[in-house]
């Protein structure tokens, strides 16, 4: 029985936190659905490969499951945050196939093929930080917080495209990201930082 | 029944690789059916639980609707073409660029790169009562609570209402009809193809849709003829943020000039009505007119006759007359350096 | 001495954690067996529940327990979690856990709840009017509050009902002003009558500020679970140490009972000062289900239960004379208090008002009405924003008929110094602030704007755009006293600062443990700052709110510091010799005055300290300190040398701080639509102690206050009584390109008199200086006369244009 959790592993799980979320249902039931309606039948496998942050994991996937969703609740990747769940915030934002994405807004089962990449898939194995991030930390950008990720996500996709963008061209490609603290000022001179610290690296 | 947001019910999702596959399982699931382009629209219904399909059928798999090639002396755009993509692609920029202006202003960078052509011009209106779930008569109840004496309706039509006085929120959709394109629309019997114009529909026309696409249809493509390609063209969006938020009122429109007379000319509002409306009297008005501030004038008076404001949005009027009169007329660059 | 590292910038120590993902919100936490929480919201705005059939929901399979108003602690008429008569649409009525989110919404759908249809009213004006609804049965109105005094905790203010006469409405009718009936609560100072005798020029103002969402990014979601009888909660508030005792009253347990864990706070602007009374859903729907329980907000419920800025409705009558000097001021204010409260923005409106144009004789009449709204809490600059709001166009029209610089009119009016303010005490004097060097900031913004260039270009018209530019000081209370420092430095001869604030990105909680730093001579990579967790020994600590805590925790950690630094003297001098005070500090040591070298590391007096026992290592404890900070220094007994000392410095008068804000904007008067070409934010906020963060927050704060001016709002329909503004592209905060892509922002620099550290709070300020600044720039570009509410969006500017008269409803809010 699910409901019958050990103390040991329940602690353990308050301690890891997000680490063993593949060990726990989210939104979804582990297989099929309390309703009794049964998995429907010839529309491919719940049961799926992703690739995310250079990885490919096998993760069980329900068919209305949003991307956001698996990456925080299946995978444990708890750095893509969810701030509105309605494409009108950002914090949700990854790459797929390089391409900023709100991922509250996309269906898992869509990117079977596609590379994911989210926040935590920035930094070097030995920890050192991506250029965005380090400049975002040399220059204090962004105050609460909650937003970063997905802003920073949103930045490492635009410098793709454009690698030396004035700070208008910056604010546009990074438009789609909010902050309450409206931070924007500062947001802008880090990540305007990031794009030179890339530019010197290549 | 108690009322519950933000949790996406079960469906069976559908995920074809071709448009055969698309229109069989579309006519296979008939009123169950959900089209899923780029999802930003469908999902607001699927979270909010108002529409619950059974089944959802994705075309992201489809590379046949994807993608701009060369058509005629003009384009044609896979359905599922991506905003950005349309926005970027050279061939817009340089011959159609008034379609690239209108997806740059589509909501957000993420939404560009997510949304499909297909799907922004034939998303469902942002009227907020509808959106809420209300039962109202595109909602197939018998009320309109936009059109009530105390209904907040700053956003709603002003022109063209029957019973419901939703808008019509696409940004590319008024830039693809004064460039003359066509949609091209496939069902299991075969094709048709519909002047953009003709695409979109009013209250009048079906109260429940806002597009001439019918059950089992799919849009799959649109067709951008040579005809008005590197005209003078001009496209304005009014809202309040200027980042994801809706038109209040937008204009999109192609002018062949000869000298600085009007030789003839595409007019299209959007914001104002449950469909863009291209303003064809206003066009036949100016045409061999000089493109100048009477004329506008002209043209502007002209746009609004019949206007009917609701409580709240009666500066539509002086809106779309100002943003016809500088479709026709420019706006002057200002500096205030010197 | 080294560098201080007051003043200095730094790096926040949490911020490689938040840039890679690593930093754990409360939705973040998980846990084996945790359930899924989901809410069943009210759908009428208000209405008492007559029954609720919950078995079809609990007979579903995954569904583990269901929470109703009916099992939660009854707070004395206060809000709670859950409710049996919904005051507003989206007011939570019952909660399901179950296994997972899908069966939870599932649940919720087999719920059948009985509802009775009761009056509602989402407008106050209209809760006012004869026939008027009441937003409540017991009344539409609340009372004053109770006198102080009298021991025993205090009362909650009464409910009352208020209507006002037809005469009242027809008088004001005509031009569209607010009517002002009978008020509830009113004060006055100076001859009013006099003072618009004395006027060269009187005006009569009416004007509605909105009501807007707080709207953080992280919702109010929250994770609990019990264990040994404790509840564990992971949840998002402002304040870590002060949320106890109100989560504590709200689950129904003892403050002792409760393990808070908040680390990371997404953001608050008030909406959550001492935690959210939503917390105890998860807490007791745990206890029931003997589970653990995730409650994930979602952001429409966040847009009901998630607090809303309080909106008024003013009418301000002023008196000026002929060189702008206001010689009167009659304040009217109607406070829509929302479907709670009471709120007492209207009251530190007041305050605010009298303190920054200095009227010389004031009226504030107002009356604090309820409506079936969400719940209000005081927003980023409660009270004195709006208050900027109901005054400073009436100041541009002013400055404008009798020909005056707006700077200049601002300026004669500034406080300066130990200035007074509010209504006058019992014993007829008034209160005073600390300081206020205002005029110097005005000068300051009027040089680095370049205002006199800007002005003279401000109202001409080039193509379809006309410019103007707008000058506010926005003021706000900034900073509380009588809170504690707790610090220790140990063996490995580093220094931890325990805190009790909140870290909800202000950097507040880093930078007040730069201060004791500073005191103890201590290199910054030598500090580590304990916070986020109540089983960790957080002292008390004022609440995150308000701009308090630079100027609160400044002087508490200053005081824990200095008997910090006191010890390790007097542990030197018992050691090697002499009197404590021939002891100095530095290089990590304690070292007598004039010798190199020597002395003890503040490794070797840690263990000194703990060898000594006593007051040395926490084993005795000052008498003054609060209850929570004895109980936080018992769990750091032992540790090391222990610096605890209450917050007992001085204070003569009250502290404000001002911001002044600079805008110009560009209007295209085909469309109306206002772009804000240039902003600058001048601080007069004290010593500055983190530079780039106190800009940021200049900045941040504007940028809402801005955002008011622009178009951020709420819709409630006021047939139904429901909210429309579901999403964020109908209530609309602002996005980064409705702003330049560079704000300015400076800060004077002065120290406060008052406080050690001469630091006051900034967080606050800015919000009215953005939103005052920016409306009067529009009003300068397109006339006086254009609008009269906020926001002041391009239909209300084109329309008023087009008409050539004001043509939007004066009296209605939420549109």
């Amino acid at each position: 029985m699910r409901d019958q959790i050990s103390r040991r592993n329940f602690i353990k799980g308050v301690i890891a936190g997000g680490a063993v979320a593949s060990g726990t249902a989210y939104l979804f039931r582990g297989s099929g659905s309390v309703l009794g309606q049964s998995s429907p039948a010839g529309t491919g496998e719940r049961l799926i490969t992703l690739t995310v942050n250079g990885q490919a994991r096998r993760v069980d996937v329900m068919r209305q499951e949003t991307l956001a969703m698996t990456l925080r609740y299946k995978m444990g990747l708890t750095g893509t945050k969810l701030g509105c769940d309605r494409a009108e915030c950002g914090a949700c934002t990854v790459l797929i196939d390089d391409v900023p994405h709100y991922s509250c807004s996309v269906l898992t089962h869509t990117v079977r093929s596609r590379r994911v990449v989210t926040v935590e898939g920035l930094a070097a194995a030995d920890g050192t930080l991506h250029p965005v991030q380090r400049a975002v930390v040399d220059e204090q950008g962004f105050q609460c917080a909650f937003c970063m990720p997905g802003f920073v996500m949103s930045a490492v996709g635009f410098f793709k495209v454009n690698p030396n963008p004035t700070r208008e061209e910056l604010a546009h490609g990074i438009s789609g990201n909010l902050c309450r603290c409206q931070d924007y000022d500062k947001i802008l001179t880090s990540l305007m930082r990031g794009s030179e610290y890339m530019r010197r690296l290549t | 029944m108690a009322v519950i947001r933000d949790v996406m019910p079960a469906f069976e999702l559908l995920q074809p690789t071709s448009v055969d596959a698309a229109l069989e399982l579309l006519d296979r699931h008939g009123a169950g059916a959900w089209i899923l382009a780029g999802g930003l629209d469908s999902f607001d219904w699927l979270k909010d639980r108002i529409k619950r399909p059974s089944a959802v059928i994705d075309l992201s798999g489809i590379a046949e609707l994807r993608g701009i090639r060369p058509w005629q002396d003009g384009l044609e755009i896979g359905a599922m073409t991506t905003v950005t993509e349309v926005v970027r692609h050279p061939v817009v920029r340089e011959r159609f660029a008034l379609l690239a202006e209108a997806g740059e202003l589509v909501a957000s960078p993420q939404i560009r790169n997510q949304g499909t052509i297909g799907g922004n011009v034939s998303q469902d209106t942002r009227c907020w009562y509808y959106r809420a779930g209300w039962a109202c008569y595109r909602a197939g109840g018998n009320i309109c609570y936009a059109d009530t004496p105390q209904a907040l309706d700053r956003e709603h039509a002003i022109l063209g209402a029957d019973r419901c006085v939703a808008v019509n929120p696409s940004d590319t959709a008024p830039a693809l009809i004064a460039l003359d394109a066509s949609m091209v629309i496939r069902d299991m019997d075969g094709e048709r193809v519909l002047p953009a114009e003709q695409y979109f529909i009013g209250p009048g026309t079906d109260i429940t849709r806002m597009t001439a696409l019918g059950p089992g249809e799919l849009l799959t493509a649109i067709r951008i003829p040579a005809t008005w390609a590197g005209a003078r063209f001009y496209f304005e969006k009014i809202r309040d943020r200027n980042v994801w938020d809706f038109a209040l009122v937008s204009v999109a429109s192609a002018k062949v000039m000869n000298g600085d007379t009007i030789r003839n000319m595409r007019l299209v509002v959007n914001g104002v009505a449950a469909r863009p409306l291209r303003l064809a009297a206003v066009e036949q008005a100016v045409a061999g007119q000089p493109a100048n501030e009477a004329t506008a004038a002209m043209a502007g008076s002209m746009a609004i006759e019949g206007a009917q404001p609701l409580n709240h949005n009666g500066y539509k009027v002086p809106l779309m007359r100002n943003l016809v009169k500088r479709a026709i007329r420019g706006v002057e660059e200002v500096s205030w350096t010197s | 001495m080294a560098d201080k590292l007051v003043g200095q910038n730094y790096t926040p120590l949490d911020h490689v954690a938040k840039v890679t993902g690593r930093a754990r919100y409360a939705e973040d936490f998980s846990a084996d067996g945790m359930l899924f929480c989901k809410l069943l919201v009210s759908p009428m705005p208000h209405a008492r529940v007559r029954a609720i059939d919950t078995s079809a929901a609990l007979a579903m399979p995954g569904v583990k327990a269901i929470l109703t108003a009916d099992d939660l602690p009854d707070l004395n008429g206060a809000e709670r979690a859950l409710t049996n008569e919904p005051f507003y649409a989206g007011e939570p009525i019952a909660a399901v856990a179950a296994v997972d989110e899908l069966t939870a919404a599932e649940a919720i759908e087999r719920i059948e709840v009985d509802l009775e249809a009761l009056p509602f009213v989402t407008n106050a004006i209209d809760a006012l009017r004869p026939d008027g609804p009441s937003a409540r049965e017991q009344g539409n109105v609340w009372g004053p509050p109770a006198p102080p005094g009298g021991g025993g905790p205090p009362q909650p203010a009464p409910v009352q009902t208020v209507r006002w006469t037809d005469e009242d409405f027809v008088a004001a009718s005509a031009g569209g002003q607010l009517p002002t009936g009978e008020p509830v609560e009113q004060w006055a100072y100076g001859d009013v009558d006099a003072g618009f005798k004395e006027a060269a020029l009187v005006l009569d103002e009416t004007f509605v500020v909105p009501s807007t969402g707080h709207h953080p990014m992280e919702t109010r979601s929250a994770m609990a679970y019990w264990r040994n009888g404790k509840l564990y909660l992971h949840a998002s508030t402002q304040s870590v140490q002060r949320t106890v005792e109100n989560v504590a009253r709200w689950v129904g347990i003892e403050p002792s009972e409760l393990v808070l864990i908040c680390e990371y706070t997404g953001g608050g602007f008030g909406s959550r000062g001492g935690g959210a009374v939503s917390m105890a859903i998860p807490a007791l729907l745990s206890r029931k289900a003997n589970a653990p329980v995730m409650m994930r907000i979602s952001r429409e419920e966040e847009s009901y239960i998630g607090r809303t800025r309080t909106n008024m409705t003013g009418r301000a009558r002023m008196g000026f004379r002929k060189d702008g000097r206001i010689t009167a001021l009659d304040l009217y204010i109607v406070q829509d208090s929302g479907a709670y409260g009471p709120m007492g923005d209207h009251r530190s409106a007041g305050n605010a008002i009298s303190l920054i144009y200095q009227p010389l004789a004031m009226r504030w009449r107002t009356i604090n009405v309820l409506t079936n709204t969400p719940p209000h809490s005081q927003q980023r600059s409660p009270g004195p924003m709006q208050g900027n709001g109901l005054i400073e166009p009436v100041m541009t029209k002013a400055a404008k008929q009798l020909g005056l610089d707006q700077v200049e009119i601002r300026r004669i009016n500034s406080p300066e110094g130990k200035a007074l303010f509010g209504a006058p005490l019992p014993n007829g004097s008034r209160a005073h602030i600390t300081s206020a060097f205002i005029k110097e900031a005005l000068d300051r913004g009027r040089e680095l704007f370049n205002w006199d260039e800007r002005k003279a270009r401000a109202g001409q018209r080039r193509g379809s755009k006309v410019r103007g530019v707008g000058v506010t000081v926005g003021p706000h209370g900034a900073g509380s006293i009588g809170f504690d420092g707790l610090m220790t430095i140990r063996p490995d001869g580093r220094l931890y600062v325990q805190t009790g604030v909140g870290n909800l990105g202000t950097h507040s909680m880093q930078d007040l443990a730069r201060v004791a730093a500073d005191i103890l001579v201590m290199p910054w990579d030598k500090v580590d700052v304990i916070w986020g967790d109540t089983s960790k020994g957080l002292p008390y600590s004022c609440l995150s709110v308000g701009s308090q805590t630079t100027h609160a925790m400044t002087r508490a950690n200053h005081a824990g510091a200095t008997d910090l630094k006191r010890k390790l003297q007097e542990i030197a001098a018992r050691d090697l010799g002499g009197s404590p005070d021939d002891y100095d500090l530095g290089n990590e040591r304690v070292y007598r005055r004039g010798s190199s070298g020597g002395g003890l590391s503040y490794a070797q007096a840690a263990r000194r300290a703990i060898e000594l026992a006593g007051k040395y290592d926490g084993h005795e404890l000052p008498a003054d300190i609060n209850a929570a900070t004895k109980e936080a220094a018992a769990g750091l007994v032992g540790l090391g040398v222990m610096g605890v000392a209450k917050d007992n410095y001085p204070r003569d008068g009250t502290t404000y701080s001002f911001v002044v804000g600079f805008a110009e904007v560009e209007v295209d008067v085909e469309t109306g639509k206002v772009t804000l070409v240039d902003y600058l934010g001048v601080g007069d906020v004290g010593t500055v102690v983190n530079p780039r963060s106190l800009l940021a927050q200049i900045n941040g704060g504007s940028c809402l206050g801005i955002a008011h001016a622009l178009f951020q709002k709420l819709i409630y329909d006021p047939q139904y009584g429901l909210s429309l503004g579901r999403r964020f592209h109908y209530t609309k905060p602002l996005t980064i390109l409705d702003i330049p892509s560079r704000l300015q922002a400076t800060a004077l620099d002065i120290p406060d008199p008052e406080t050690p550290v001469g630091a006051r709070g900034v967080g606050e300020p800015p919000v009215g200086a953005g939103f005052g600044a920016v409306m009067n720039a529009i009003q300068d570009a397109v006339g006086v006369d254009v609008f009269r509410r906020a926001p002041v969006t391009s239909d209300i500017i084109l329309m008023s244009l087009e008409h050539g008269r004001r043509m939007h409803e004066p009296l209605q809010a939420h549109l």
